[in-house]
């Protein structure tokens, strides 16, 4: 376990940014915190945001024996990319710049991994761009996952109700799904 | 001990004198008989691997100038034509291995970069999209109008030929009227039967 370096931080950076706006500034230094401070911590090829007296703790363990720490962001790709987990869901959601809010018809579809359809969309934040990371929550503001839009917002209008809105790329079915390979390093 | 120190210096001395006599004897028989003059005999010398590196090394000192070797510093050679082997570039008395990014400071720096990034990015993107959402609005509206305007001409072009039938449907019925008996005439007349 280990801080990260600087082309790792700006990489980690850059992929939470597609998803969060200028609110991930408070994940760093958040000024309502009365306890100690977050800090990024790399354990093999996963990142980790933990609290700093954690980590601090978590140095008197070994490496290859330690397991996980804190929350797990995600994990950095044999060619230098940072994939996000679903896990890091809880994270990035209150600092999400865009939303999109599926129907009560449209939840089990997604959280069995399928896309967001426009048939399926109750709400979603105006002016988001093509290509752009978007928070999927149900109507009742939980958040389901992540995903990337499909198309702007007026393009989205303009749609088909079968048309895709937003391609999946987690979701917190993955949690039922994936049980036994999420947490294994 | 008295009598073995005479004899000691006694033979040394003995042996001295007949040495100093046969060199002298010996020298002239030797030369003589060969025939080597002391110029020869110092060549001949010469070739002898004992001799040969003392007066070698004399004559090639006194012929040349010693050549003045410069050291690297001296030549000038400008740096970018030395060889620096590109493992060995690193500048001296730097840390080695990886830099952490542990201080909040510099994370903060770090993610206001990536963020002016992005916010451009995401900027441009709006931008385009909403540029080519005004080209879209201006082509359809175009397409309106000109439908517009081909509906109106198919409407005007229908209401002429209605009002040209309707004209003309009068006229008929006026001819009507008056050519209905010749009309028949000529039906029978041009009749035509087989068979």
């Amino acid at each position: 376990m280990r801080p990260l370096t600087e082309s790792e931080t700006k990489t980690l950076f850059e992929k939470l940014a597609t998803y969060c706006g200028k609110g991930i500034q408070n994940l760093i230094d958040d000024p309502n915190s009365k306890s100690d401070r977050m800090v990024f911590r790399i354990q093999k090829d996963r990142v980790y945001y933990v609290r700093e007296s954690l980590a601090n703790l978590a140095t008197s363990v070994k490496r290859e024996a330690l397991l996980s720490l804190g929350t797990c962001l995600g994990k950095f790709t044999k060619t230098g990319k940072f994939r996000l987990h679903v896990t890091s869901l809880s994270i990035i959601a209150p600092h999400a710049r865009y939303k999109v809010w599926v129907k009560p018809n449209g939840e089990m579809p997604y959280l069995y991994g399928g896309n967001v359809l426009k048939a399926h969309v109750g709400r979603w934040s105006e002016d988001c761009p093509e290509h752009q990371g978007v928070i999927v929550l149900n109507m009742s503001d939980t958040p389901l996952g992540f995903g990337v839009s499909a198309r702007s917002t007026a393009e989205a209008r303009r749609l088909d109700p079968t048309g895709i809105v937003t391609f999946r790329q987690a979701d917190i079915g993955e949690y039922l799904r994936e049980e036994d390979t999420l947490f294994t390093t | 001990m008295a009598p073995s120190k005479p004899s000691h210096k006694g033979k040394p001395g003995g042996k001295l004198g007949s040495a100093a006599k046969k060199p002298s004897g010996s020298k002239p028989k030797g030369s003589a008989p060969t025939g080597i003059s002391k110029r020869q005999q110092k060549s001949q010398t010469l070739l002898k691997p004992g001799g040969a590196q003392k007066t070698k090394s004399k004559p090639v000192n006194n012929g040349r100038k010693k050549k003045r070797v410069y050291t690297e510093a001296e030549l000038d050679i400008p740096k970018l034509n030395s060889i620096i082997p590109a493992g060995i570039a690193k500048p001296k008395g730097q840390k080695k291995g990886k830099i952490f990014v542990d201080d909040a400071e510099s994370m903060i720096a770090i993610m206001s970069v990536v963020n002016a990034e992005k916010e451009g990015q995401v900027e441009s993107k709006i931008m385009r999209a909403r540029q080519l959402e005004e080209v879209r609005e201006a082509k359809r509206k175009e397409a309106e109008k000109r439908s517009a305007e081909k509906e109106k001409k198919f409407e005007e072009r229908k209401q002429g030929l209605k009002k040209k039938r309707s004209k003309q449907s009068d006229k008929s019925e006026f001819d009507d009227v008056e050519n209905e008996a010749p009309q028949k005439d000529k039906k029978s007349k041009k009749r035509v039967s087989f068979g």
